[in-house]
């Protein structure tokens, strides 16, 4: 059984090797004619519907500030899942992070302030690793352990250390310094103007980059270039074949002299460090302050966009960007644009129960005719309303999570020994 | 013995305040001599626990508000008072032991601030016929041993939604809630009530951050500034909120946009970070202190009356806050609407 799938990794890892450029241009390809359809869709949308927020660069600048919190947790928890450690205890690590955060930066400036979030998540990942990969302990039981401690221990420590501040109190701090933001300020002016302009298809690309060119914070742009390094660390170093080798095979990798407590652990306390960096990205830039319980559940909420981004880092972007979106919008009393969003989803549940309807031989006319009457269902829906009811809208982002899973879930396939506790000499 | 007592419990209260979130539940049973008879109203110092709510003593609004009665009742009545606060997340049963806790220690007149109180209150208060209570915000829980502390925050915001209609020059407001509750919702109605009654064309923004059961709307403060940001950008100039410590994201929109916003609770033009407190136009008052120093006079001259006790305009428990001199053009209007609520000529929704 154990050869047959491992025959199956082997040759897809044997295609994307012997035809790298080629596999790259036409993923590259395809994210291209994704990117570009869907700003086309989007823009049409805008224009017939007049839903301005729909992609405004307040509502992306929104998105994406609400998106890096979430991908940073879901980052961490792809380094440790893929090393095989199921980390739950994301949430604790990121609170950990808020107050490592805020803490550092209030006494030493903002940079260090990063540091602090990075280097109290990581003990938080270090604690976990040594009960799961040292000590053996079950990763559920471990990870709930470190969200209960890492709440706890934040409010302690933000209790002891802001009390009496100027502004401070026990479950708030201060005001903390500001990170550089970057802002192009001639250029975004003139998307500022184009965007307002309202033309098909300008406007939109204006306020895609706009959201990037105005007040941008550093931070943001270094979680970019984290995923980047990431995707090359875990996918083209010997480092990471031989991480990943931990959570798929940790067996086959130690009798081929890999360390598999060492790399085990060391995923873990980078996936500690990344979650306290999304805590304090909350904290640092997000908010500009902590405050007791601010995380609200978005550790646990990027482990779910990393198991839907199949545990990869373009899929776990793309998740969190999802959650991001609909947050932004549901955020920004997008009752319109929530609205705005049935017209498309009309059309083509419209389309694809024609197109059914048309193919006889291998078209499934019941799957067409509901298509269809879903389809005029959705459309009168739009025609009849003005918004959506505001209890809809704040639903959104879970409405799009349950669509996505529902679609996706076929084709996820987490590491092969992710979750499974590894001991030494144990092979048979 | 009495040492290893008093190190056990001290020991006992750290290993539980990092178990249940860094609470400080545990009141330390060192205060009093081991003094278990019910203060009775005379002679004696009265006994007064207060139970907190989430973020406790410190926390800029609410609880502080609720802080300053019982100090204020401290320095004027001579009372005694314990302290004790929820954390975020516990489970129902923390809320009845923290209370209970109260009361062994001998604090037989018990504070619970907020409305998040008023099961255990119920329950608690049916077991300790003989103990008072006074629930903030909440009249879920009744009995012949508890009063409940409301306010008309409706009649206040009313105020504080006028005064942004008189002062708003593009006619779009805004109103960020943190949960929608009902006791939140009737902040939104009296601010709409008071906007409209200014302009009754006036477009009022509503936006609420989570639902219950998640209560993170009312510190998710980078949520409260995303909300507050897109009703600046669409137009909005001044946004009031009602959403706890999110609100310092409003304000740090309102600074970002060049607008206003408006503080809730306590006078957040004094309260508030410094960095954003020239935002702060005015601050719907509520004033929990008046509530609660008025139920620790009653135990104490002997008049505690069960029941529901509404602390409105009239009777000082909302107001307007001054603060900064941003409104001092339209005082008299303000003080005009605030006549005709006290008199009843205006009516103030409250749903």
């Amino acid at each position: 059984m154990s050869i047959s799938s491992d025959t199956v990794t082997r040759t897809r890892a044997d295609e994307s090797e012997t035809l790298p450029s080629r596999w790259r241009r036409s993923t590259l390809l395809r994210a291209a004619v994704y990117a570009v359809g869907g700003l086309v869709v989007l823009s049409l949308v805008r224009v017939i519907t007049g839903a301005n927020d729909i992609d405004s660069s307040g509502a992306l600048a929104a998105a994406l500030a609400l998106a890096a919190p979430i991908a940073l947790a879901g980052l961490g928890g792809l380094w440790s899942e893929r090393a095989g450690i199921v980390n739950i205890g994301l949430e604790g690590m990121m609170i950990l992070g808020t107050w490592g955060g805020a803490f550092f930066a209030y006494h030493y400036g903002a940079w260090m302030g990063v540091l602090g979030a990075i280097l109290l998540g990581a003990i938080g990942g270090a604690i976990h690793a040594l009960a799961t990969v040292i000590f053996g302990v079950d990763h559920i039981v471990s990870g709930v352990a470190i969200n209960t401690l890492g709440a706890g221990a934040a409010a302690y420590l933000a209790a002891r250390t802001f009390t009496g501040l100027p502004g401070g109190g026990p479950t708030q701090s201060p005001g903390l310094p500001d990170l550089p933001t970057v802002t192009i300020g001639p250029l975004a002016d003139w998307l500022g103007n184009l965007e307002k302009g309202g033309t098909f298809l300008v406007a939109d690309i204006a306020s895609a980059l706009r959201a990037l060119v105005y007040h941008l914070s550093v931070l943001t742009i270094i979680v970019a270039l984290l995923f980047v390094l990431t995707a090359w660390i875990l996918w083209r170093t010997g480092f990471g074949l031989r991480l990943r080798s931990c959570g798929e095979a940790p067996t086959a990798a130690e009798t081929l002299g890999v360390n598999v407590y060492r790399y085990k652990f060391v995923a873990t306390v980078i996936s500690g460090g990344l979650a306290g960096l999304g805590g304090g990205f909350l904290a640092l830039v997000a908010s500009g302050l902590y405050r007791d319980g601010q995380t609200g559940g978005r550790g646990f909420i990027g482990l779910a966009a990393m198991i839907f981004g199949n545990w990869r880092p373009g899929g776990l972007a793309g998740g969190a960007a999802l959650f991001g979106y609909t947050d932004a919008i549901n955020l920004r009393g997008g009752d319109d644009v929530i609205r705005a969003y049935l017209l498309p989803v009309a059309v083509f549940l419209l389309l694809w129960g024609v197109w059914q309807l048309r193919r006889r031989k291998q078209g499934k006319p019941i799957t067409g005719v509901v298509s269809v009457i879903m389809a005029l269902v959705v459309g009168a829906w739009f025609a009849l309303m003005k918004a959506m009811p505001s209890e809809i809208t704040q639903m959104t982002p879970y409405i799009a999570t349950l669509l996505v899973l529902a679609f996706a879930s076929q084709r996820l396939r987490m590491p092969k020994a992710d979750g499974l506790i590894y001991r030494k000499g144990e092979a048979s | 013995m009495r040492h290893a007592t008093k190190v056990a419990a001290i020991v006992a209260a750290a290993a539980l305040g990092l178990a249940a979130c860094g609470s400080s539940d545990t009141p330390s049973t060192t205060s009093s001599d081991g003094a278990t008879q019910p203060a009775a109203g005379g002679g004696e110092k009265l006994k007064v626990g207060m139970a907190y709510d989430v973020g406790g003593r410190g926390d800029q609004s609410f609880n502080d508000a609720a802080a300053k009665g019982l100090d204020k009742a401290k320095s004027e009545l001579g009372v005694e008072g314990q302290e004790a606060a929820a954390t975020n997340g516990e489970p129902e049963s923390a809320r009845e032991e923290r209370l209970q806790q109260l009361i062994d220690a001998g604090y037989t007149n018990i504070v619970a601030v907020g409305f998040a109180y008023a099961p255990s209150v119920k329950k608690v208060a049916a077991e300790n016929k003989d103990v008072k209570f006074a629930l903030v915000d909440s009249t879920d829980a009744a009995g012949p041993n508890i009063e409940n502390i409301t306010f008309a925050e409706n009649e206040g915001s009313f105020l504080v939604g006028a005064a942004a209609a008189l002062k708003t020059k593009t006619n779009v407001i805004g109103f960020v809630g943190g949960v929608e509750t009902p006791l939140i919702k009737k902040f939104e109605v009296g601010y709409i009530a008071g906007a409209k009654a200014v302009n009754p064309k006036i477009e009022v923004k509503v936006k609420y951050l989570t639902q219950p059961p998640d209560f993170s709307g009312f510190s998710s403060v980078d949520k409260g500034k995303a909300a507050a940001e897109g009703m600046y950008q669409q137009g909005a100039d001044i946004v009031y909120h009602a959403a706890g410590g999110s609100g310092g994201g409003v304000f740090q929109a309102a600074k970002a946009a060049g607008k206003l916003a408006i503080g809730v609770d306590s006078d957040q033009a004094l309260t508030a970070d410094p960095s954003v407190r020239d935002v702060i136009l005015t601050s719907m008052i509520k004033r929990v202190d008046v509530g609660v120093f008025d139920f620790i006079k009653s135990v104490k001259d002997g008049n505690f009356k069960a029941g529901e006790k509404v602390f409105d305009l009239k009777a000082g428990g909302v107001d307007y806050a001054t603060t900064g001199g941003k409104i001092d053009d339209i005082k008299d209007k303000l003080d005009g609407y605030k006549q005709k609520i006290i008199s009843g000529e205006i009516k103030v929704p409250a749903a």
